[in-house]
């Protein structure tokens, strides 16, 4: 119970401004849909908090607690498997079906923590991405269970209602941008009350030294594996709302490693160990990767009047510029990590509290 | 008086190398004992036996009259006993209070407890000033420092220093003498391995020898310097 008076506690010593900034966005985020009538901007909307609320459920296990998993793929796949076969095969309601992904996602956090966290640094880093591809090959070849290779299909979404009152049948993209604002708002929340809680202290002097840690009465085996199991399970849940949103599932999507270093990036772009660190790194990753893969580039070019629709380079641009889009992303990322070493965020932060220092 | 801490016939070997071998002492309460030795005559591997980062091969180790023998650092801590590193280990992109906070947490749930105790402890060894300064960018005389708050703040009867005078200049390490003093007065026991062989004479009710891994002598401080088996194996041959 103390704890919870502690939360409250310092809940009302939180300065004003940062916290109406936040009301206010959060206001402006509930009325996007209505006053933007556009299921593309929609779109990018909901990947951007699906990409936060993966940034956010890694941060807690390799921002605060220093354990760098890449193998989170692990954890999205078993939400979104979990949620999938329940919904496809037994006719559960996804609602369900993400509650038992969290469920599983845990448990197998569980088993992979305790054989993975004997390992420190980049040991357990590649013992990560081992056990990941061990869950990979498995929902590949187990075929009766996970349709292997091919994936599932979702054919159609139970309705969300309560008796006989239909709240949503899931026609739109309305009620998916809801309840990912709702979920990447719990998972900002949640590390919120992390950072400011005993478990955030251990977490992070874990982060820091965990030997040192340990003579502090610091139990580093205990701790890591409850940052494992809280990040595991927001993971999950991004995987059961992915899954859901976007229809289908396969091996090769939501168990790869490219998944895994994809969430990592989110909080590496962003800033790592920062509450809204996740949320800058969706904000610059997400629109970076789909304006890089449409076209919109080039055509921004060429509305500009910059280049020429009909010249060679215009017409080299149309044809390429979508292709390279991976290798274009790539050189980014390393423009990022090279040039902002604590992530956008940081790097913003550095700027602000230089200029302040200029301005004293 | 009963120990505090007893030791009976403790070894640790590493392969075949013996780096404690039947090590046997107790400690009483309120007192300071002194753990000296040439490099490598096992000091620091006993402190890590006795807080439990390995079990020893062989022996046992009570506190307070339990047997702690093989218990893991974060239970003995827990139990009451605190120690430092011989190369300190700040929580480097934390704070000076969250460092000490990190400690405080070992007995409280609550932060706002934690930072009471931290602010205590940081006013003991006079680093009040700096609680908002980034532990890594301390200079090693204040890591030390904070060092010593932080395992206060864990609340111990038996404080391990492992050279918290190490790499001082003499008027850093004439401060931390005044704060190991300082908290003797207060009850806390304390096991100081110390080069210093000044300040280890001063301070220290008994000292126990080490050499070889094997203990070579125990005795008040003026005992130690009479020994001429000590003088010997550890104080060199030109003094005898």
């Amino acid at each position: 119970m103390s704890i919870f008076g502690e939360i409250i506690g310092t809940i009302r010593r939180v300065s004003p401004l940062p916290l109406l900034t936040f009301l206010a966005v959060t206001g402006a985020l509930l009325l996007f849909p209505p006053l933007v009538d556009s299921p593309y901007a929609l779109h990018i909307m909901i990947l951007i908090f699906l990409s936060v609320i993966m940034g956010e459920s890694w941060n807690i296990l390799g921002g605060y607690t220093g354990q760098y998993s890449v193998g989170h793929a692990a954890y999205f796949g078993a939400g979104a498997y979990t949620t999938m076969i329940l919904m496809q095969f037994r006719e559960v309601p996804p609602w369900y079906g993400m509650l038992a992904g969290i469920a599983v996602s845990i448990l197998t956090a569980l088993i992979i923590g305790s054989i993975c966290f004997r390992l420190r640094g980049p040991y357990f880093v590649l013992a990560s991405i081992a056990a990941t591809e061990i869950l990979r090959l498995t929902a590949l070849n187990l075929k009766d269970f996970t349709n292997g290779a091919e994936g599932i299909l979702a054919t159609d979404i139970p309705p969300l209602q309560f008796g006989s009152f239909l709240v949503t049948d899931f026609t739109t993209k309305d009620p998916f941008y809801y309840i990912g604002l709702v979920f990447a708002l719990a998972v900002i929340a949640v590390t919120w009350i992390v950072q400011h809680s005993k478990i955030g202290y251990c977490f992070q002097a874990i982060r820091e030294d965990q030997d040192a840690a340990h003579s502090l009465g610091i139990n580093p085996s205990l701790y890591k594996n409850l940052s494992l199991a809280i990040s595991a399970a927001f993971t999950s849940l991004a995987g059961s709302f992915y899954a859901v949103y976007i229809g289908f599932v396969d091996p090769t999507t939501v168990l790869s490693l490219d998944m895994s270093v994809q969430i990592v990036l989110i909080c590496i772009i962003g800033g790592i160990g920062t509450i809204f660190g996740p949320v800058v790194g969706a904000l610059v990753l997400v629109p970076l990767s789909e304006a890089l893969r449409s076209n919109i580039i080039t055509q921004g070019l060429i509305t500009a009047g910059l280049v020429n629709e009909d010249s060679p380079v215009g017409q080299f641009l149309k044809e390429n510029l979508a292709h390279a889009h991976v290798l274009i992303y790539g050189i980014l990322v390393v423009v990022v990590i090279l040039f902002m070493p604590d992530g956008v965020l940081g790097f913003l932060r550095k700027i602000l509290t230089g200029k302040r220092r200029k301005a004293a | 008086m009963s120990a505090i801490l007893e030791l009976k016939h403790v070894s640790k070997f590493f392969g075949g190398l013996a780096a404690n071998s039947d090590i046997s002492f107790a400690m009483e309460p309120g007192m300071i004992k002194g753990l000296i030795g040439p490099n490598g005559a096992g000091k620091t591997t006993l402190f890590n036996c006795i807080t439990g980062y390995y079990p020893p091969s062989r022996g046992e180790i009570f506190f307070k009259g339990h047997p702690i023998t093989g218990l893991q650092p974060d239970r003995v801590c827990r139990l009451g006993m605190a120690r430092t590193w011989q190369k300190v280990r700040p929580l480097v992109k934390m704070t000076v209070l969250d460092n000490v906070m990190v400690g405080a947490l070992c007995r409280t749930n609550s932060l706002a407890n934690a930072r009471n105790i931290a602010m205590e402890q940081l006013s003991v060894v006079g680093m009040e000033q700096k609680t908002h300064f980034i532990a890594g960018g301390l200079p090693i005389g204040e890591r030390k420092k904070l060092e010593m708050a932080r395992v206060l703040a864990t609340k111990p009867e038996l404080l391990l220093l492992d050279e918290v005078m190490g790499g001082l200049n003499p008027a850093e390490s004439e401060e931390i003498i005044r704060l190991i003093l300082e908290i003797k007065a207060r009850g806390i026991t304390q096991m100081v391995i110390e080069h210093d062989m000044k300040a280890i004479m001063r301070i220290s009710d008994r000292i126990v020898v080490l050499n070889s891994g094997e203990k070579l002598a125990e005795g008040t401080p003026a005992e130690i310097v009479a020994n001429q088996e000590v003088v010997d194996a550890y104080l060199g041959e030109s003094h005898a």
